[in-house]
């Protein structure tokens, strides 16, 4: 079954579109990226998923229930993590905590002990007000607050943004945790090297319009590697013809190099039979990637 | 019950304000009234003389400034501008603060529907209301007694407050329907209290000028005006039922628009 499935989701703001017949499917356990730039509709999409906003057209569904009419019962399973965030200033981390918790129908002894958990975990002092918190200490907040009722779905809009590299460390480690136990995980991102180190599949997202769903691995797979080489001597452009999936390629004095798509052996044999004094073969990252997609309009 | 509990606890201090506020409005007002029957001279005769529009704005017309039943109906304006302001800045708040302070999306991705929580809201809201008007109620016959001696008020006191009550009501769920209707958080406070002095200014210029008697329908002020309950000594029956009108209509609005509203910051 799919954890959440879109169809034909749509959501326009009066007279401009946010979301446009927007497909979507995130299966059972896995951890599913959503990236595309700014205002791409990231936000809007997980807002309508979580009830905040209502669809102008389409259909969504989370656990199989529908979005509009169930958002409370889906919410029980829900943990959700904006991108910036807001909480009741006056309160104390561990108050708000509380009455995070409060809400949900699980053992308020499991979720207290939870809390604590985390908090150390996190190295987060609970008994500060959250008006002193840093901004990294209330993303902490933000952190535990969607992960205290244990969701089966956890959705994250963009949640790196004020932790440090130990922090966002820890934090991707506990979200693979989750995940092991059975969580599935929805992860917004601008930032292509997070998604590729904790994603399995990806949708990529632009104008309110997905452009593609592909896996982290097959998608860089299918696209290019770039060679560099060095020489000992010049080597001729004519020793490459023949090799089918090569481009780019630019050979200077002592070094070549090119993208290579296509099979790893044909290109390793020529590449064998030349005098070479050093090598480097380069994975394209998603960033290369992500902008192929976007400068193809 | 949480976001009731949560909602008492935030508005307790403004609250605690408010009473103090409306407090010092009342003893004031009354120790005004000793003042004037101190000096020995009519206060009537005095005020007599002001012009009729500046009676009127005051709301001396027609009361008996020799009497605390005089001066309470004309200090009941006051009050009544006080406890309305009250309510519909705080129904208007209370709607509107979850996505003013952009908790909105703290509160509503939690498993509890949205109905819910507008009812907890107003729940928590109808007791602030209740305070005030016993700290009114409380302060009134405290006031009178203290400074008039005269103990035979209490029950037209006790018919004020009633009026002041529906008053309360009707402006508080004004405040929520302007709050679940309007789609610019921040601006739903003063838009209520724009409809508030509306209201209120109406009210004097139907005062002022006879022409526009009929549109006194048009502002819950003149439901309750003091002079008619000080006349008859009882609520009209027909303003009550406009008022209970009037709230159901704003409550059904208040429900009915936050629950297809988007939830943004």
């Amino acid at each position: 079954m799919n954890i959440i499935e879109t169809k034909k989701l749509t959501k326009y703001y009066g007279n401009s579109p946010g979301i446009i017949d927007l497909d979507l499917s995130v299966e059972q356990g896995e951890i599913f990226g959503f990236i595309g730039p700014n205002g791409a509709g990231k936000s809007t999409t997980i807002r309508t998923l979580l009830g905040l906003i209502r669809p102008t057209g389409g259909s969504a569904t989370i656990f199989g229930k529908d979005v509009v009419k169930f958002s409370p019962e889906i919410n029980e399973e829900v943990g959700y993590l904006p991108s910036e965030v807001f909480y009741y200033d006056d309160m104390r981390a561990i108050d708000l905590l509380k009455y995070s918790g409060s809400f949900y129908k699980k053992d308020q002894k499991v979720i207290a002990k939870r809390i604590n958990d985390l908090a150390a975990y996190l190295d987060l002092d609970l008994k500060k007000k959250i008006d002193d918190l840093s901004y990294g200490n209330k993303k902490k907040v933000g952190i535990i607050q969607g992960l205290l009722h244990q969701p089966k779905l956890i959705i994250l809009d963009e949640p790196t943004g004020g932790l440090d590299p130990l922090m966002q460390q820890r934090f991707f480690a506990l979200l693979k945790e989750e995940n092991k136990k059975g969580a599935t995980i929805l992860f917004s991102s601008h930032i292509l090297s997070e998604v590729q180190k904790l994603c399995d599949r990806v949708a990529i997202i632009k104008d309110g319009k997905i452009i593609k769903v592909e896996r982290i691995d097959s998608l860089i797979e299918n696209t290019n590697k770039r060679f560099k080489l060095e020489t000992a001597v010049k080597v001729d452009k004519s020793r490459f013809t023949g090799l089918t999936g090569i481009s780019d390629l630019v050979i200077t004095d002592n070094s070549i190099s090119f993208l290579y798509r296509g099979k790893i052996n044909d290109v390793t044999k020529i590449i064998a039979s030349l005098n070479l004094t050093n090598m480097l073969v380069e994975e394209p990252d998603l960033e290369e990637i992500f902008l192929h997609y976007y400068a193809t309009d | 019950m949480n976001i009731f509990f949560r909602e008492l606890k935030v508005y307790r201090k403004s609250l605690l304000f408010w009473s103090l506020g409306m407090i010092a409005l009342v003893a004031s007002g009354m120790a005004k009234f000793a003042a004037y029957s101190n000096t020995g001279q009519s206060m009537n005769a005095i005020l007599s003389q002001f012009p009729q529009s500046i009676q009127t704005i005051f709301g001396l017309t027609g009361f008996d400034l020799s009497k605390a039943s005089g001066f309470i109906s004309v200090l009941f304006m006051y009050i009544a501008l006080m406890a309305t302001i009250h309510a519909v800045l705080l129904g208007a708040g209370i709607i509107s603060k979850e996505e003013r302070d952009k908790t909105a999306e703290f509160l509503f991705v939690r498993p509890i529907n949205r109905a819910r929580v507008i009812s907890s809201k107003i729940a928590a809201g109808i007791i602030n209301l209740v305070v005030i008007n016993i700290v009114t109620f409380i302060s009134s016959v405290y006031f009178v007694n203290y400074f008039t001696k005269d103990n035979s008020t209490i029950n037209y006191v006790i018919t004020l407050m009633c009026g002041l009550f529906f008053l309360q009501l009707m402006f508080f769920f004004i405040g929520t329907a302007v709050a679940a209707i309007n789609n610019k958080s921040r601006t739903s406070a003063s838009i209520a209290t724009s409809v508030l002095l509306f209201s209120f200014i109406l009210t004097f210029l139907i005062n002022i000028n006879n022409d526009l008697k009929n549109l006194k329908y048009l502002t819950p002020f003149k439901y309750f005006d003091a002079k008619d309950l000080l006349a008859t000594g009882k609520l009209d029956v027909i303003y009550v039922s406009i008022s209970l009108v009037v709230v159901f209509v704003m409550i059904f609005m208040t429900y009915m628009s936050f629950a297809n509203k988007d939830l943004n910051d």
